[in-house]
């Protein structure tokens, strides 16, 4: 027992897991950090990528590889047609008084949006599990047995993760962005071009959660159901690593990679969304305003 | 004669920051005192921490006699407190009758049915002006409609001491000295108790029968109005020294 | 103030519900007992719901939860306790796990709450999955169960009781209380509402009936399986009903739960994906078009009239 918990094979799981997460998580903060409402329907992207991957291999023998960027670029397009054409026009008439009753209903649209799209693509795909194996070579790397899909998941979504970080606290764009998920009028007054800044969010939203499913989709069987445990991961995450907050986000979505890897290990397969939830509900409990506690203003 | 409300050694810290420190004063029955101080200087917290909305970090709050630090809101309420809020907060989706409802059935005067509540909010409106748009939803008063419409709560939940938090903000001249005739009329018609954080200072002057002054959390004067344009602390504060 | 012509109109079709409701046995078959059923449990199910998410704005997302535990509980003591004891038990359950569980939950706000209370339930089905997968039990099979009738009189009794009670609540000091703190929950704090308490109180009204419904239900289909019924779709579906109906009284869920029974009984057998596309859209269209459902767009085209 000691030695597979010890083992350098769990700590790859966990690292796996961990960045698929973090990807994931990513682009559920922009989209939150942009538009203030929880996107509920962020694991159906994930879902949706994965099965453009699918067809793509299984119909074009692209590699997942080649088919992920591409995937990508699409997720990213999704998602500034969806800002061009309903959020932009959403978000501009929200108020700060009128925003805490729209946040509760939006929750419920995005749930609406979740139904109509995993059923839709059970319509379309039939419901029953997808699966194909890609990049299944293994490589030994300092005793770990690793297979090329799973080293690839790590490789991709831990760099697009650590990436998507620096470029945030780094460049200048993102000094931008992270003014708008911060303050969004206070932002539009210092000049920050709002509007690109915010479809700039929700295409990388999008396209990093396509991405992630095609990462997925070489590693697991998915049907047009699996997006939401992956909705779930998301929020702890951000939950836990602060909304809006890409850097906490990274480290929470690890820590949930070592929850899951190494509970499982522990106890039984069965308890993995036991788990999952629980450490949900526990995050939501402890910090009940889902935010690290600002400075508080007194007047 | 015991002081209705009684501030004892008042402080509050949020964290690193320190909003009052060492606040002393009494407000006899009856009275009208004025709280005055620029942005920051404490004045709404001092009511938060007078009405429950927060917890004093030190010292000691009296209402008639009976100690109130820790009480929850709604309890300090039915003792007898209420205030208005400076950024208002109506029930946007009820009729301002039904906002008065309220007040009646769960402040201090604990009316049990929706028609006592009703009969004893009626003179209330009537006092206030909102008799015309009783039966519309709150959201479609104006900014003025609404500032009375928190006025109007506070005093239908029947409380004896009712703290006003810059009621007069936003209004024109005009709406201003409207808004101190009601203010008057409403405290000798009922017999009320007013403590009142204003920034028009010719309202404050005009109403109140004393002042005290926040500065940086600290209560700097406390006396008549005149007095207190002639105070050397208050002067070195707002125009940086004697004229 | 709704005017005494809808008030009226509205009694007549509740008395002629109540008829339907005690006919329907007598002169329908089996299969249409069943749907009486199936609409009889919604209209236990949703009301209920509403006299905490229609009132205090706190939406949950995981009313399947009371109806889950209360079935289980029905099912974990078959045979070794009666029924006339184990229903009431149920309720009791559900409304004790609500207390338990409503204090902490209630001071999460807004879609957070959503979202809380929809893990809430995902946890104890997961829970109670691993559960019975570490004791042995795949599923449980209920022998002797009470015949369709008994069940389908004691669903009228539970949804009447449902409807009472959103009633009785809309129109009470209670009621009143708790749609102040849904418009403002500070502001209603400070004029005297105990709202730490109202919530709660609230949270466990909405639970006990719920509790019972499933112990009932499981009496039905004889055959329990955690993964189905502790399904989320039923608290989807609850949600979808009552945002149709729109409101905060009875009315609004007797509306919704009447037209989406009906389209789901068509629907179901032949096309249940199509079915769940339907439901997605509605959630979709109401929330962004109609988000005080029908009940709140003739009161608005109501008040349009009277000013035009």
């Amino acid at each position: 027992m000691i030695d597979t918990l010890l083992s350098g094979q769990l700590l790859f799981a966990a690292l796996v897991t961990g960045s698929l997460y973090a990807l994931i998580a990513l682009g559920l903060n922009l989209v939150y950090g942009t538009m203030r409402m929880l996107n509920v329907a962020h694991g159906d992207v994930v879902m949706l990528g994965a099965y453009a991957a699918f067809w793509a291999f299984t119909l074009m023998g692209l590699s997942p590889l080649l088919a992920g960027p591409v995937v990508a670029l699409m997720g990213a397009g999704l998602g500034v047609l969806l800002y061009r054409g309903v959020f932009r026009r959403l978000l501009a008439g929200v108020t700060p008084s009128t925003a805490g009753k729209i946040e509760g209903n939006s929750l419920l649209l995005f749930f609406g949006l979740s139904i109509l799209m995993q059923n839709i693509a059970a319509l379309a795909f039939t419901p029953n599990n997808r699966a194909y194996a890609a990049l299944g070579e293994v490589y030994r790397i300092g005793g770990v047995a690793m297979t090329g899909n799973r080293l690839a998941a790590l490789l991709v979504a831990g760099g697009c993760s650590i990436a998507a970080a620096l470029f945030l606290s780094r460049s200048v764009a993102g000094l931008a962005m992270r003014a708008v998920i911060e303050r969004r009028e206070a932002a539009s007054i210092v000049g920050v071009d709002v509007d690109r800044v915010q479809g700039l969010s929700f295409a990388v939203g999008f396209g990093s959660a396509a991405l992630a499913g095609v990462l997925m989709s070489m590693l697991e069987q998915f049907s047009p159901f699996s997006g939401f445990p992956f909705t779930i991961a998301g929020f702890i995450v951000i939950i836990l690593g602060g909304l809006g907050n890409v850097t906490g986000g990274l480290l929470a979505a690890l820590l949930l990679g070592v929850i899951e890897v190494y509970g499982v290990a522990l106890t039984s397969a069965n308890l993995r969304s036991v788990l999952l939830y629980g450490t949900f509900v526990a995050a939501l409990l402890i910090f009940p305003n889902g935010l690290i506690a600002r400075r508080v203003m007194a007047r | 004669m015991t002081a209705l409300l009684k501030v004892q050694g008042i402080g509050k810290r949020f964290g690193g920051l320190i909003a009052l420190t060492d606040v002393s004063f009494e407000v006899p029955a009856g009275a009208i005192v004025g709280v005055m101080g620029a942005n920051g200087a404490g004045k709404t917290t001092l009511f938060s921490l007078i009405a429950g909305n927060a917890r004093p970090t030190t010292g000691d709050i009296q209402f008639a006699g009976q100690s109130i630090v820790g009480l929850r809101p709604d309890q300090v309420c039915r003792l007898g407190v209420a205030r208005t809020f400076q950024i208002v907060k109506p029930f946007a989706a009820m009729t301002v009758r039904e906002n008065l409802r309220t007040a009646a059935m769960f402040g201090h005067a604990l009316h049990r049915t929706a028609r006592a509540a009703d009969t004893a909010t009626e003179p209330v409106l009537e006092e206030v002006g909102l008799a015309a748009v009783a039966d519309q939803p709150a959201s479609t008063l104006t900014l003025s409609g609404q500032k009375r419409l928190e006025i109007a709560r506070a005093i239908a939940t029947g409380g004896r001491l009712v703290m006003l938090d810059e009621v007069m903000a936003g209004l024109t001249p005009t709406e201003v000295t409207q808004m101190l005739d009601t203010v008057r009329h409403l405290h000798s018609s009922r017999g009320l108790t007013l403590l009142v954080i204003e920034h028009v200072m010719r309202a404050l002057m005009d109403l109140c029968e004393r002042i005290v002054v926040l500065h940086h959390g600290q209560l700097i004067a406390d006396g008549r109005p005149e007095d207190i344009g002639r105070d050397s602390q208050v002067l070195a504060v707002y125009f940086g020294g004697t004229r | 103030m709704a005017s005494t012509a809808s008030d009226r109109s509205f009694a007549a079709l509740t008395a002629a519900g109540a008829l339907v409701v005690v006919a329907l046995p007598f002169l329908g078959n089996d299969y249409v007992v069943g749907v009486g059923l199936t609409v009889l449990m919604w209209l236990a199910l949703t009301p209920s719901w509403c006299v905490l998410s229609r009132l205090t704005g706190y939406v949950s997302l995981g009313q399947v939860v009371f109806y889950g535990l209360g079935a289980y509980l029905v099912v974990v003591t078959w045979q070794a306790v009666p029924l006339w004891l184990a229903i009431p038990a149920a309720g009791l359950l559900a409304a004790t796990f609500a207390a338990l569980v409503g204090g902490p939950a209630l001071r999460v706000r807004g879609p957070y709450f959503v979202i809380l209370t929809f893990g809430l339930a995902e946890l104890v089905k997961f829970s109670i999955m691993a559960y019975e997968a570490a004791s042995g039990m795949a599923a449980r099979i209920l022998f002797g169960a009470p015949d369709l009738m008994v069940i389908y009189w004691l669903m009228a009794v539970l949804a009447g009781m449902s409807l009472l009670l959103l009633t009785w609540v809309s129109g009470s000091r209670f009621g009143h209380g708790l749609r102040s703190l849904r418009e403002n929950e500070e502001a209603a704090e400070t004029l005297g509402v105990p709202v730490e308490r109202y919530k709660l109180l609230a949270f466990v009204l909405s639970a006990a009936i719920p509790g019972m419904v499933g112990a009932v239900m499981a009496l039905r289909s004889t055959y329990f399986v955690v993964g189905q019924v502790f399904d989320p779709m039923v608290s989807v579906t609850v949600i979808a009903m009552a945002l149709i109906g729109g409101g905060d009284n009875a009315r609004g869920p007797v509306l919704g739960v009447l037209f989406l029974a009906l389209l789901s009984e068509l629907l179901w057998a032949q096309a249940p994906l199509l079915y769940m596309i339907i439901l997605g859209a509605i959630l979709v269209v109401f929330v962004l078009l109609v988000p005080d459902g029908v009940i709140g767009l003739a009161r608005r085209l109501r008040r349009a009239e009277t000013l035009a």
